[in-house]
């Protein structure tokens, strides 16, 4: 067997291991690589800074536990920026594991004692509501009369920050972020289509090619693009967290995605060429 | 210092578990799949029931009786298990069918076609030097992507007018190449989380 052939037929095993030991190469030494923010994420950061104090967002935590490694940094970078400017948000899932990531969520952003948020007052979570777009317009169009209590299985009624909320006109800002794509182009359909609402949408890495086009065209302001959005919304709120720590790891893997890809096809074109 | 919690060691277990497969299927692994499957399961069944209460049973007991036809409407979803009246469970299918399309379809047009259509035909000369080549590539490569699907004449695809649907082909694999660039992207952003985490939480070294 050449080394041609051998470079083609690497065990899988071989691959994993070398992946794993990229991963911990940069986790147990940082590099400290250059971090480029994107566009995107500067204009998700700049949308939300442009909002003025006591404004209302409202944000969709699309995601579950498979989701939560890729979105959950961002969506923690996201809170602290909009804790910190004093905007009330009502959270909301349509994804079905998005109530358990809430917990998650606000035991990284820790409003009440960083901000001194209030539940209730500031935010509140009105956890999965099912239905997807049908939610959606359901919740811009007479949210009252769809959701009747929290979460927590309280009534709405008693809570301050919804007492000037009722639907589409009373909400500034509508944020999401999903794995599904279904999701991602049912809030654009619904809050900017339908309501003419400010939108901004956050998605995994592999959906980005997909939603950039609503992005290009005006209908999303900002996308959190991934892991790598994530580590851009943390360095620009200034909160360090794990997608900082994984930007790192993120460029030492790409590196060597990139060499396997080269050293695959150089390999193919080897074989091809000695007519093997 | 390892962690001494318990919820800790579980969720640690449970992913080196799950990604053992990575290198081989194996009984560790398998282990991790039914227990992800069992507790999704009871996880939507809970969401279930509490999407009920909540978002039906509430409505009703406050007085709302429309809610009445919605529990029907839920109830006959059932009828496709019997033979008999299997035919009644198109009645619930139609409503929840008519219902999706009416909701995005008009959005869905604005949003995706006109808005699209519109961004697509703005002056070719922008501002900035990097705005012009954005759209000479975004217009060539909308033109070309869409002359590459038109099969109804095949001199389209000959002579120099071919050029176009080839241009088009590549338009389309340089956005596949994108796609899967960010599909890579996405699983390890996904696997180096769980990385992190075991270093972090459970073993605590970093």
């Amino acid at each position: 067997m050449s080394i041609w052939e051998k470079l083609t037929s690497i065990p899988r095993e071989v691959i994993m291991g070398l992946v794993v030991i990229a991963i911990l190469i940069p986790a147990l030494n940082p590099l400290g690589l250059p971090l480029m923010v994107g566009s995107m994420s500067e204009n998700w950061y700049d949308t939300v800074d442009s909002l003025p104090a006591g404004s209302i967002v409202l944000f969709d935590i699309g995601y579950g536990s498979g989701g939560y490694p890729s979105l959950g940094p961002g969506n923690i970078a996201a809170f602290h920026q909009m804790f910190a400017k004093n905007l009330r948000i009502v959270m909301m899932a349509t994804a079905l594991e998005g109530s358990m990531m809430y917990p998650l969520i606000m035991a990284g952003v820790k409003p009440e004692s960083n901000y001194g948020a209030v539940y209730g007052e500031d935010y509140i979570f009105l956890g999965y509501i099912a239905g997807g777009q049908t939610a959606m317009a359901g919740v811009l169009g007479d949210l009252k009369s769809l959701v009747s209590s929290d979460y927590n299985g309280n009534p709405i009624s008693g809570y301050s920050i919804m007492d000037n909320v009722g639907g589409a006109d009373d909400i500034d800002l509508v944020a999401y972020m999903t794995t599904s794509g279904d999701t991602a182009e049912g809030w654009v359909y619904q809050a900017y289509s339908q309501y003419n609402r400010a939108l901004l949408g956050g998605c995994l890495s592999m959906m980005t090619t997909s939603i950039k086009p609503y992005y290009d065209s005006g209908q999303l302001l900002g996308i959190m693009d991934g892991i790598k959005g994530a580590a851009d919304l943390e360095f620009l709120t200034g909160h360090p967290g794990d997608a900082i720590v994984s930007s790192d790891i993120l460029s030492f893997t790409q590196t060597l995605v990139l060499i396997f890809i080269l050293v695959g096809n150089v390999a193919f074109w080897m074989q091809k060429g000695g007519g093997k | 210092m390892v962690s001494l919690d318990p919820q800790v060691w579980i969720a640690a277990f449970l992913t080196i578990a799950a990604t053992s497969y990575a290198f081989r299927d194996n009984r560790v692994f398998k282990l991790a799949e039914n227990t992800f499957i069992g507790v999704a399961a009871g996880h939507q069944i809970v969401m279930g029931v509490k999407n009920i209460r909540d978002y039906g049973w509430s409505h009703l007991a406050q007085g709302e009786m429309i809610y009445i036809v919605v529990f029907l409407l839920g109830v006959l979803l059932y009828a496709r298990y019997s033979k008999e009246y299997y035919w009644l469970y198109r009645y619930p299918i139609a409503f929840l069918v008519g219902n999706g399309v009416g909701i995005s379809i008009r959005a869905g047009i604005h949003s995706d076609f006109i808005v699209q259509i519109a961004q697509t035909a703005t002056p070719l000369v922008a501002s900035d030097a990097m705005g012009t080549i954005n759209n000479i590539i975004t217009f060539v490569g909308v033109i070309t992507a869409l002359s590459h699907f038109i099969f109804t004449y095949e001199s389209v695809h000959q002579g120099t007018l071919g050029w176009g649907p080839k241009i088009g082909r590549w338009m389309i694999l340089l956005a596949l190449g994108a796609s899967f660039g960010n599909t890579v992207m996405t699983r390890f952003g996904m696997y180096q989380g769980r990385v992190v985490f075991l270093l972090r939480e459970w073993l605590q070294i970093i």
